[in-house]
């Protein structure tokens, strides 16, 4: 490809056509499936089979669907529902406000031993997680904890990749001159991080938030190992314990489409909601 | 690790930023920037420890303590005494259990096949998150706030269900697209990796487009609008100015893609139910799930050891070639 | 070499947590419990007037209402129950950390295959000594009483819940409209794969997933895979000519391409017979259920037949799943723990909502006595097809024995099934695979095996 002309600064409208056409193309591979989705979980359980999986056929039962899927077994969907906002919504909120802060450290205080602090941080990021769901299992045992919100919800909120985001972000965001200025002021140094560089870091945060967020609501091999009572499963746990129970009751291979369809919606709201922070510029510094 | 060669990077790519932002905005009485450097280290200390406190903490209890456990219990072995079944104990074994990872052939069976996974996958997955971040970055597009929507809405689909969902769609008698289906066996043998990479893909492009698109936000638009000045059409600044830009933010998402490929577990999990071409011995994470199962906690946590370090110096593998790429 | 600074930091990190780890370690772990040790005389009741709790987990659909008819009638004994996902869906992998951290609770149930593995791990009690075991042990086959006591006299390590015993279900249309009758023997079964195939259609379907399947099979024609010697020494043979018999039987029929090798009792197997494909399929008397409710379209077309025997006349059978109920040897009341195990598994009201609401077949060989289980079946035509299992049932061998590492073994078999369906290994050296694999796995465990 050569460069397009230098002629001006409006755009060829053949450039803006083939990059729009190009995205529209993409965007129908990434949303076909959840199109099906949709579509299927609009269907009697007696379409499902029959009918051609990216059309709707038969009458529009999506409202009943729904209906069906959260009056099933005393409401359970909805505690999950409950839950999985629990653990990502505290843990994700946790986990980011205790990252920004160790990232804020590492990122503007020198100190014997921060590379080394830094480097068992991120060696965390290596570790597989199926490799730490014993021990922490036998550790939460040792305290009798298991099968309880906090099992899961106390490890949610360690994100060593949140450390490793807050500290490049801390770097770019937070002048040394501001931080200075305030301690001239004589503010603390916890009240400079929350008066200013929260602030400064807000966007940042908002990306770490989101990130562990999604990771924490996704997650389902520890909340396997911890839990036995139903009642405290997030949706990913439900969904799969529902997913195994279908040979012995066929209705739930529509619960589980419907449910699924119904797990994402809080994230595509979160995602809607955070990204107004977005707007205002990823990297606020770069946009003044 | 990753900061051996990513962070520095990274922090020229903000350096450089700085240089090129506005001054930040001063409380009144500014005395100009004092040097501060020497003497910080002694002054703030408690601060420091108030800061790193809560995270430390938590990190200790529930990554260190675990990963600790995990590193001796690689160290023990079983011994057993009396009749058929016996009573087992745990007795220091040294590095038994690693000699017993290292002889065993399906787990390094398994990570030869996730790496010839990465090369299908992670290139083209990570080359279209780039194309779509500076897409979404540029002028040219219209609706480039749906288009960050739709992209990143696979990533909020729980990977367990993503896959039962492409599992209906691949299976020949489940899927809509028949004709796709029924000439292609993407569950056989030779096409089940592809298909895995696709769901894998699917899931991941959009998560490491917003990663790309995040590092280029942050560029400050008087380099782009230098080089705009300068005559440069948009691919030429995409080309010059943004890629080495983000190169960076490119080499994170890299990393990550490799710790996510040697961990890769769910989806070929799922991916069991529909295709016979999948064993349970995968993926080296589905190795270390099986024998957890057995149970043989010690040979599993050895597998896990193993796992980390592999994947560690794959890592570093990774960034030094990526390093020297962007050096040159 | 900062490369490997990471790693070592790690490590170093881990010796100082070292100390916290072990401790938590042998905290948990250290005691065994008093599992397989259990004196006969050890399982009292609990002094009178006292309440006692028990917990309770386990996979079979609708078991929440016999455990509410329990606790109507027992104010003494209350049962907290818990569903979960099966057991190879993650229930196992949970138990055998429950049995570390010592938190197994009351009552679970494993299936007959895997017991022998929670036995290895002491993880269950042995109530032979309990007065309603006892009393009520001789209510269960034989070949069930072998399997929860293996051969140890006197023991029971679990009360035996539902059984498995193959019999072969049939598209009794197409069979009579193809002028043929049920295979007696494999020879015909063998015979009539040609036939079907000819006429477009599969005789059924080799599931690569399911090696319990192919282990039932084996176990008809009287292979052993696992047998104890006196000295209490393991013998692994799973090349028995008996086996290679099965293994080469089924990989003609693959090579001829007149079986389906699609994964079974999930829904692509559902599609295949919904679509008419398949024209028999070798099942347990649970998979009635799975067929009824997952293909709707074989209403009134499908009946049971007799499994096919190696020789004419024989009358051998085989059991494919089954499952038991154990107290862990952690409970702290084994005797209330196992009388209700004995009612829930055992009493005749408890069984009809089991069969009811779970599809179970119960082990009891009370179980001909329940109403539910003389009742003609609209979907197989009017048949009686419990009686068919009732027969099967008595005919299964009961000298076969699970390994103790059968998960394992499972696994071996399962990924190199997935291999021979797809043209890339032979079944008959995936057994010798297998074979060699579970000893493997069985020395590392430190088992005595030959």
């Amino acid at each position: 490809m050569t460069a397009p002309t230098r002629t001006s600064t409006r755009q060829n409208p053949l450039s803006v056509g083939g990059a729009t056409l190009f995205m529209i193309l993409f965007a129908g591979y990434f949303l076909a499936p959840v199109w099906w989705l949709v579509v299927t979980a609009s269907k009697t359980r007696a379409e499902l089979r029959a009918s051609h999986g990216l059309w709707f056929s038969g009458p529009f039962e999506l409202p009943g669907n729904v209906a069906d899927v959260l009056g099933f077994d005393g409401g359970l969907f909805l505690k999950w529902m409950a839950n999985s906002v629990l653990y990502a919504g505290v843990g994700g909120a946790v986990a980011t406000l205790v990252a920004a802060m160790a990232g804020y450290a590492l990122a503007k205080y020198v100190f014997p031993g921060r590379e080394a602090v830094f480097n068992v941080i991120l060696a965390g990021v290596l570790v597989p997680t199926t490799a730490l769901a014993l021990p922490l299992f036998l550790l939460f045992s040792e305290v009798d904890a298991t099968n309880t919100h906090l099992a899961v919800l106390l490890p949610s909120c360690v994100s060593p990749f949140g450390v490793y985001l807050a500290r490049i972000y801390a770097a770019a965001s937070v002048p040394d001159e501001l931080i200075e200025a305030a301690r001239l002021d004589g503010a603390s140094e916890m009240r400079t991080f929350f008066a200013i560089a929260v602030r400064l870091m807000a966007p940042a945060l908002v990306t770490v938030f989101l990130f562990q967020f999604v990771a924490i609501w996704n997650n389902f091999f520890l909340p396997l190992v911890m839990l036995q009572d139903s009642t405290l499963y997030p949706i990913t746990l439900g969904l799969h314990t529902w997913n195994s129970q279908i040979p012995h009751n066929p209705d739930l291979q529509l619960f589980v489409i419907v449910g699924a369809l119904l797990s994402i919606v809080p994230l595509i709201v979160a995602f809607l909601f955070l990204q107004r922070f977005w707007r205002s510029g990823l990297g606020v510094g770069g946009v003044k | 690790m990753t900061n051996r060669e990513g962070a520095p990077a990274v922090a020229h790519a903000v350096e450089q930023h700085e240089t090129g932002a506005a001054p930040p905005p001063s409380r009144g009485r500014g005395r100009g920037p004092v040097p501060v450097r020497p003497r910080r280290r002694v002054r703030h200390g408690r601060a420091v420890v108030g800061f790193l406190a809560p995270f430390v903490v938590l990190f200790a209890a529930f990554y260190l303590v675990p990963i600790g456990y995990a590193v001796v219990e690689s160290l023990y072995t079983v011994t057993r005494v009396g009749g058929t079944f016996g009573r087992a104990t745990e007795v220091f074994g040294g590095f038994v259990q690693y000699a017993a990872v290292f002889s065993n052939g399906p787990f390094w069976a398994s990570i030869g096949r996730v790496l010839v996974f990465f090369v299908i996958s992670i290139p083209l997955q990570l080359g279209l998150a780039l194309v779509f971040a500076l897409l979404l970055d540029s002028p040219v597009l219209r609706g480039a706030r749906f288009f960050r929507l739709a992209f990143f809405v696979p990533y909020a689909v729980p990977g367990v269900i993503a896959a039962i969902m492409w599992g209906f769609l691949y299976a020949p008698t489940l899927s809509p697209f028949t004709l796709l289906t029924t000439s292609f066996d993407l569950l056989g043998p030779d096409l089940v990796i592809f298909s895995i990479a696709n769901i894998v893909n699917w899931i991941f492009t959009g998560y490491n487009m917003l990663i790309i698109y995040a590092a280029l936000q942050a560029i400050p638009p008087e380099l782009t609008e230098a080089a705009r000045m300068d005559g440069a059409g948009q691919w030429r600044i995409a080309w010059s100015v943004k890629i080495p830009m983000v190169a960076p933010a490119l080499g994170l998402t890299g990393v990550f893609s490799i710790i996510g490929t040697l961990q890769l577990f769910n989806e070929p999990l799922v991916m069991r139910s529909v295709s016979s071409a999948v064993g349970s011995d995968y993926t080296p994470n589905m190795v270390v799930h099986a024998t957890a199962n057995i149970p043989n906690y010690n040979l599993a946590a050895a597998f896990s050891v193993v796992l980390a370090l592999v994947t560690c110096v794959l890592s570093f593998t990774f960034l030094k070639i990526a390093g020297r790429r962007t050096l040159s | 070499m900062r490369n490997h600074r990471p790693g070592r930091l790690l490590a170093v990190t881990a010796a100082v947590v070292t100390t916290v780890a072990v401790t938590a370690a042998c905290g948990g772990g250290g005691d065994p419990g008093p599992g397989g040790t259990t004196a006969a005389g050890a399982c009292e009741p609990a002094p009178p007037g006292t309440k006692v709790e028990l917990t309770f987990t386990s996979w079979v659909p609708g078991m929440q209402k016999t455990v509410d008819l329990w606790n109507q009638n027992n104010p003494d004994i209350q049962v907290k129950y818990t569903e979960v996902v099966g057991g190879n869906d993650g229930t196992y992998q949970a138990y055998a950390n429950q049995i570390k951290a010592g938190t197994t609770g009351d009552l679970g149930m494993i299936e007959f295959d895997n017991l022998p593995s929670f036995r290895l791990q002491n993880g269950l009690a042995d109530i032979g000594g309990c007065q309603p075991v006892a009393e009520g042990i001789d209510g269960y086959p034989e070949w069930t009483r072998t399997q929860v006591s293996f051969g140890e006299e006197g023991a029971v390590y679990g009360v035996p819940q539902d059984v498995g015993p193959l019999a072969l279900y049939y598209r009794k249309d197409l069979y009579d409209a193809a002028g043929l009758k049920p295979p007696a023997t494999w020879d015909e079964y063998a015979q009539q794969a040609a036939q079907i195939q000819a006429q477009g259609g599969l005789i059924g379907n080799f599931m690569p997933d399911q090696p319990a399947w192919f282990t039932a099979l084996a176990w008809q024609n009287g292979a052993r895979w696992f047998t104890v010697g006196d000295d209490g020494t393991w013998k692994v043979d799973m090349t028995d000519p008996k086996t290679l018999q099965v293994a080469e039987f089924w990989q003609k029929l693959i090579d001829a391409e007149q079986v389906n090798t699609i994964p079974g009792i999930g829904d692509v197997e559902w599609q295949a017979l919904d679509a008419g494909q398949e024209w028999t399929l070798i099942g347990a008397p649970w998979t009635a259920k799975l067929i009824e409710t997952n293909v709707p379209s074989g209403n009134g077309k499908w009946a049971v037949a007799p499994l096919p025997q190696w020789s004419a006349g024989g009358t051998a059978g085989g059991s494919w799943g089954g499952s038991t109920t154990v107290v862990w040897a952690g409970s702290a009341h084994p005797y209330e723990a196992a009388k209700f195990a004995m009612w829930a598994f055992g009493d005749p009201a408890a069984l009809a909502l089991n069969n009811e609401n779970g599809g179970q077949f119960p082990a009891h060989t009370g179980q001909t006595d329940l109403p539910a289980l003389s009742e003609p079946s609209a979907y197989f035509g009017g048949q009686v097809i419990w009686t068919e299992f009732a027969k099967a049932n008595d005919q299964v061998d009961p000298s076969f024995a699970w390994g103790p590492t059968m998960t394992d073994t499972y696994d071996t078999l399962s990924n190199g099934f997935g291999q021979a369906v797809n043209g890339q290994a032979k079944l008959a050296d995936v057994l010798g695979d297998a074979q060699a694999r579970t000893i493997e796995t069985m020395k590392a465990q430190a088992i005595q095996v030959g």
